[in-house]
């Protein structure tokens, strides 16, 4: 017998919970009690029990992806059929539904709106795309939502007659249908090659990923990206930065070069307010920003997340340093929160700490620009007319054309490397 | 049955002066410790007087209640029972007051109470069915003066005052059982039942679980008192602070407390320092407001690990656990199957509230039979 296994609401009126890891594979045998998954939901994070005991024969839904309560979260059987059938069943079943057009199912995933957040975990950003989503539950008595039910009426859209609108069995009597849309499966709009499981491996997208590239292709689309290189000696920062490496240490804080950078550009921002704003075209204006949010890209195993330093302006060299480990460890441990990862104003991109001199950064749209910071080198440069040994930053400034010119673009960045090369100016400000 | 437990043989009704109370003062705090986290005994002397078998049968209703209990988290997540609060932790104070307890004593409980509801013959059956809003969870078959499952904090005290009260001046040999946690230490009905507890006189045992959190609120923010037992002071109470994770000192505390109670001396307050392992229900998840290391510390204190070390150096445990968690999963399930299969007679929220039906209830009632029947004829 089958039995399909529903996502419980295990806390107190939750509407969805998103994956975070599956404990089984199609094909299991499992125990009553025995964990199928580790989901996250607004309350809590836990794992789900089966409830039966049996083989698992469809799992439905990825790492990543929002499972609204009440929808499948695993298939199983319960007697009869074991091991290698199952298998050979559940190969079977697979073809039936490809997740994300299973639009009865599990729905299709959207981005909330343009913004430029990529969370770690599913927990804000997106959300299910939902057509006609009533506004509140209506009010009617037991009997008229059994006579809905069985009708197949969606209660919400009859007008009730009843006490303060109350939906009445007469008012589902009276119901004449219009128009009732039949949900027609999303159009792809491109048809994938299909290859043979020979020549490729099939993996589904994960929800980091599905944003990760929707908000790519939307900064590129949406943006006229000019990108400027510079070069900054900073032997100075470097001395700095050894000097005080150690008793940052004592204090739990490691002390690199990306919270002086991050001082560097807030100044530079406060300097050049077009580099800290965004353009409003269809209010024909401009949205300039008070606040000073520092943007991250920081790289994990999953893929690109893009916490916050909210107000960096306000934080000193080791309030900075502290808040960088901070977010870079919840990123690293998908802790992050749709919390963090909100109103940012400018973005930086670390890539040269791991390698990488120069780069064309892709802006976090809707903001105006981002920095890219490229691998130190140490290189031949000239000083007072001779030959030395230099410490050399490389810079890559991504700035929206359509709102920051290159002359702008230019002073700001010559503003940061004179920051930089000479780290004490900062404190002059 | 797994959830009985042996009487005592011994029965002093005579109040003995020589308290332990007296030794443990709380306004020192001092705490009531008997045995230490790897199972030694810390004083002979204060060891009470239980044999072997006791203490196995003891071990086994811990050892029950935690099994039942972590079931009880699961079917919860497999969306088979509503919230939960789990007394992981805690079951140590409830099964040593599990084994005085009698037939005719009564027990006022909030909600983090199971062990000691199965000592008073409560089924597990009736637990779940109360966990998955089934009124008939509040109706025990077997289980002889037990209050309903009390949610609204510290209200359920005032009750076992009142109870106490009525059995004073019924003459009755009966003792109440009354229990709250630490955060309903700060609401007034706390204050209000042991003020009049003290009083009066009456045969109240009250039991603070401080299991450390009210939700997320950790005991240091809850009270400025150097502990929560010192506060039978104010209201003329013995009151003691004892390791709650120590069975054989929540046990000691118990036995003078219960003969001072019985014997007509009034009632006393019992801290029980312990630790709530899981989460305050199953809509928390405490790993957001407390460390991995603190949980870690506490888990070296933890009653079932220290009683079956206890047993284990004196050789007194001979059992196979495995089997025995077999066994008892296998009885936890069939009560809860029980449960799930029970029928709901929807009528029952109608009908326990009001003597007579206000017109609003009756309308509504009306509605749902016409519903049943559109149900019934449609078949």
């Amino acid at each position: 017998m089958r039995y399909i296994f529903n996502f419980p609401d295990i806390g107190e009126g939750l509407e969805e919970g998103t994956i975070l890891q599956w404990y089984v594979v199609k094909g299991q045998a499992i125990k009553a009690g025995q964990a199928l998954v580790n989901m996250e939901t607004d309350k809590i994070v836990t794992d789900i029990p089966s409830p039966k005991a049996g083989t698992i024969v469809a799992i439905y839904g990825s790492v990543g992806e929002t499972i609204k309560v009440g929808s499948p979260l695993v298939e199983i059987e319960i007697e009869g059929v074991f091991g290698a059938e199952a298998v050979a069943e559940a190969k079977e079943t697979i073809k039936i539904e490809p997740i994300e057009e299973s639009a009865s199912v599990i729905g299709t995933m959207e981005l909330a709106g343009n913004s430029a957040i990529m969370a770690a975990s599913d927990e804000g950003p997106s959300k299910q795309k939902q057509d006609d989503k009533p506004v509140a539950k209506v009010l009617a008595t037991p009997l008229a939502r059994a006579m809905a039910k069985d009708l197949s009426l969606d209660i919400n859209k009859i007008i009730g007659t009843g006490p303060s609108g109350r939906v009445t069995k007469e008012d589902i009597q009276n119901f004449k249908p219009t128009n009732q849309k039949i949900d027609s499966v999303q159009k792809r709009e491109q048809p994938a090659t299909v290859f043979s499981t020979d020549e490729v491996t099939y993996e589904q997208l994960s929800q980091i990923r599905k944003t990760i590239a929707k908000n790519m292709l939307n900064s590129k689309q949406n943006t006229a990206h000019m990108t400027l290189f510079e070069e900054v000696e900073i032997s100075e920062l470097i001395a700095i930065r050894s000097k005080f490496k150690q008793s940052f240490s004592d204090k739990n804080a490691k002390l690199t070069y990306l919270p002086f950078i991050v001082k560097a550009t807030v100044l530079a921002l406060k300097k050049y307010r077009q580099l800290n704003s965004q353009l409003d075209l269809e209010n024909d204006r401009m949205i300039y920003k008070n606040r000073y949010n520092m943007a991250i890209a920081i790289d994990t195993p999953e893929g690109l997340v893009v916490p916050v330093i909210k107000n960096a302006d306000t934080l000193s060299i080791l309030q900075l340093a502290q808040k960088i480990s901070e977010l870079s460890d919840k990123a690293r441990d998908r802790k992050l929160t749709l919390e963090d990862m909100k109103d940012g104003t400018f973005t930086l991109t670390n890539y040269g700490s791991i390698g990488g001199i120069y780069a064309t950064p892709v802006i976090n749209y809707p903001q105006a620009g981002i920095l890219g910071i490229g691998r130190i080198v140490t290189k031949p440069v000239v000083k007072n007319g001779e030959l030395a040994v230099g410490n050399v930053l490389p810079l890559s400034l991504s700035v929206d054309h359509r709102i920051v010119d290159g002359g702008d673009a230019s002073r700001f960045i010559n503003l940061i490397m004179g920051y930089l090369s000479d780290p004490v100016s900062m404190m002059m400000e | 049955m797994l959830n009985t437990l042996k009487q005592p043989k011994e029965k002093i009704i005579k109040y003995n002066p020589e308290m332990i109370f007296e030794n443990f003062d709380p306004r020192e705090d001092k705490i009531l410790r008997i045995i230490d986290n790897d199972g030694n005994v810390l004083d002979k002397e204060l060891m009470p007087d239980l044999d072997d078998e006791t203490i196995i049968k003891a071990y086994k209703s811990m050892f029950f209640a935690r099994t039942a209990d972590e079931m009880a988290v699961s079917y919860q997540r497999q969306g088979r029972m509503y919230t939960y609060p789990p007394i992981n932790g805690q079951e140590a104070i409830q099964v040593a007051a599990g084994l005085l307890i009698r037939e005719n004593d009564w027990l006022a409980p909030a909600f983090r109470e199971l062990a000691i509801m199965l000592a008073k013959k409560v089924t597990l059956k009736e637990i779940f069915l109360y966990y998955m809003g089934n009124e008939q969870g509040s109706k025990f078959e077997f289980a002889n003066h037990v209050l309903p499952i009390c949610v609204p904090i510290g209200s359920q005290l005032l009750h076992a005052t009142g109870i106490g009260y009525s059995i004073k001046y019924q003459k009755k040999d009966e003792v109440v059982f009354g229990f709250i946690g630490d955060g309903g230490t700060s609401e007034g009905d706390f204050s209000e039942a042991l003020n009049f507890a003290g009083v009066w006189q009456v045969p109240v045992i009250f039991t603070i679980q401080n299991n450390q959190y009210a939700i997320s609120v950790p005991v240091q923010k809850q009270t400025k008192s150097v502990n929560l037992a010192v506060k039978s002071i104010a209201f003329g109470l013995p009151g003691i602070k004892v390791d709650g994770n120590d069975f054989f000192a929540m046990y000691s505390a118990y036995k003078e407390a219960y003969d001072y109670a019985r014997a007509g001396n009034g009632a006393v307050l019992i801290e029980a320092l312990t630790y709530r392992k899981g989460a305050h229900t199953t809509s928390d998840d405490p790993s957001k407001y407390r460390t991995k290391e603190e949980e870690m510390e506490w888990d070296k204190t933890d009653p079932l690990k220290r009683l079956k070390k206890y047993m284990d150096k004196n050789e007194i445990w001979k059992e196979n656990e495995e089997e025995l968690i077999e066994k008892y999963k296998l009885e936890i399930d069939k009560q809860f199957s029980e449960a799930e299969t029970a029928t709901y007679p929807l009528s029952d929220i109608f009908d326990y509230m009001y003597t007579e039906m206000p017109e609003i209830l009756k309308k509504q009632k009306a509605d749902f039979e016409l519903f049943q029947t559109w149900k019934e004829n449609r078949k």
